[in-house]
């Protein structure tokens, strides 16, 4: 879980995730490499005092005292019913935000044929401006060759996947600008799954507002 | 009635509480993280009345710096008591090695805040609550508390002392809850700028930075 991984997310979007203002899906995403990455667990760790002393170094509001009064008064009504267990995830090496995606989906991400060695799995997550999907690469599986409509952000889950520029391991944070196109494949050693965020391009409507193109994942070329 | 007995501990309690200084064999002692592990272990609500009375006020006024979209000022008053209750019940789970109780606390308000948001803004069921992302591994590799302790130091130093401009962004960042991209058509600034007076912010703050950073920093 320690090992020294190259691509991280940078740091504006450590500072988003630690003051809790980045998007969801990408929220998805760093928190699943920093399932991964001590260095930047330890890193989010210190920006989380940034915002820890803003919010201790403020003028302090007045309170009245009827809120402890109330909080006392709910946390004995609580107190009184059976508590929850914990949910713990144990004995997987999956992100628990990507198992909880998984886990408490209405219905299982189903597993989609996108081409001869690529399978697609779309996840729900509640929000509509990056589609997240989990992709698997059979090992040693090319991927077409492809272009991407908005940026894409993709987090090697498990095995590896290379391009013509690296490989990338377990953990690795990837983040692909539209009209960069490539081509990565799956490793040798296993089928790779990968976490992967697609902002939504913007939807074409016709004047009456119908929906003209669908959004598109991935453009054969 | 158990305000009242606060009151008589308060004096002596906020005079320790800005001086703990952290000791050789590496256990926190500061007043607030004694409090919460005795709420945690022992169920104290004395010592949850004290904490309260600390934080309540902070966070409520964490809760009014809000310019999130669609957050209105009635709901400050919410967010303290969702906060407070969680701190009580998670108390257990506190781990002083990891995090002074401030910070912890202020992560469960963070957490708290965006929850409440989301649970008002969002038509659509988001399958995660927002401290789910920060779940970390089992088998963290444990972090020197003297080390964690002196960032927590460098943060409170050094962010009292950066230029206006760069604490004028990681106001509008955590406190506001902007982000960078928000944060710049409202200054007027170009994204690049608002971004690297937080890279600058950061450097001062000696905060880690990703190493294809390091050689960027190295540049400027």
């Amino acid at each position: 879980m320690s090992n020294q991984l190259s691509f991280h997310p940078d740091n504006a979007m450590l500072v988003e995730f630690s003051a809790g203002t980045l998007e969801t899906a990408l929220s998805i995403c760093v928190s699943a490499h920093l399932h991964f990455c001590s260095q930047c667990r330890s890193e989010l760790m210190q920006l989380d005092h940034i915002g820890s002393q803003l919010m201790s170094a403020a003028e302090p509001a007045e309170v009245d005292d009827s809120l402890f009064d109330d909080v006392m008064a709910k946390i004995d009504s609580v107190e009184a019913a059976p508590a929850a267990a914990p949910s713990k995830s144990k004995g997987t090496d999956m992100p628990f935000t990507v198992n909880k995606l998984i886990k408490e989906a209405e219905q299982m991400p189903i597993w989609k044929r996108l081409s001869g060695s690529v399978d697609v799995a779309r996840l729900k997550t509640g929000q509509e401006k990056f589609e997240v999907a989990l992709h698997r690469i059979c090992a040693g599986g090319k991927t077409p060759k492809h272009d991407h409509s908005g940026v894409e952000y993709t987090v090697v889950l498990k095995g590896s996947l290379s391009d013509e520029r690296s490989v990338y391991k377990e953990g690795d944070f990837l983040v692909r600008q539209p009209g960069d196109v490539h081509q990565p494949m799956g490793g040798q050693n296993g089928d790779c799954i990968c976490l992967s965020a697609l902002a939504a391009p913007i939807k074409l409507t016709n004047p009456l507002g119908f929906l003209m193109k669908p959004w598109l994942r991935i453009n054969p070329m | 009635m158990l305000r009242k007995q606060i009151d008589t501990l308060d004096n002596s309690a906020q005079a320790k509480g800005r001086v703990a200084v952290l000791n050789t064999s590496e256990k926190r002692s500061d007043q607030w993280s004694l409090l919460l592990i005795s709420v945690g272990e022992k169920r104290d609500r004395l010592a949850f009345a004290q904490l309260f009375k600390h934080f309540a006020p902070l966070i409520k006024s964490f809760a009014q710096a809000s310019r999130h979209e669609g957050w209105f000022p009635g709901l400050s008053d919410d967010l303290v008591q969702e906060v407070m209750i969680k701190v009580w019940q998670k108390a257990a789970g506190y781990n002083p090695e990891k995090a002074s109780a401030t910070t912890w606390i202020y992560t469960v308000a963070r957490n708290c805040r965006i929850d409440m948001l989301r649970r008002k803004s969002n038509t659509q069921h988001l399958p995660l609550e927002n401290e789910d992302f920060w779940h970390e591994p089992d088998e963290d590799t444990p972090v020197s508390l003297l080390r964690q302790k002196r960032s927590e130091d460098r943060v409170q130093d050094s962010l009292s002392q950066l230029p206006k401009e760069q604490d004028e962004i990681l106001r509008k960042v955590y406190l506001e809850g902007k982000s960078h991209a928000e944060a710049s058509s409202e200054l007027g600034l170009p994204l690049g700028t608002v971004k690297s007076r937080v890279r600058l912010a950061l450097q001062k703050m000696q905060i880690l930075v990703s190493p294809e950073y390091q050689d960027e920093l190295s540049h400027e």
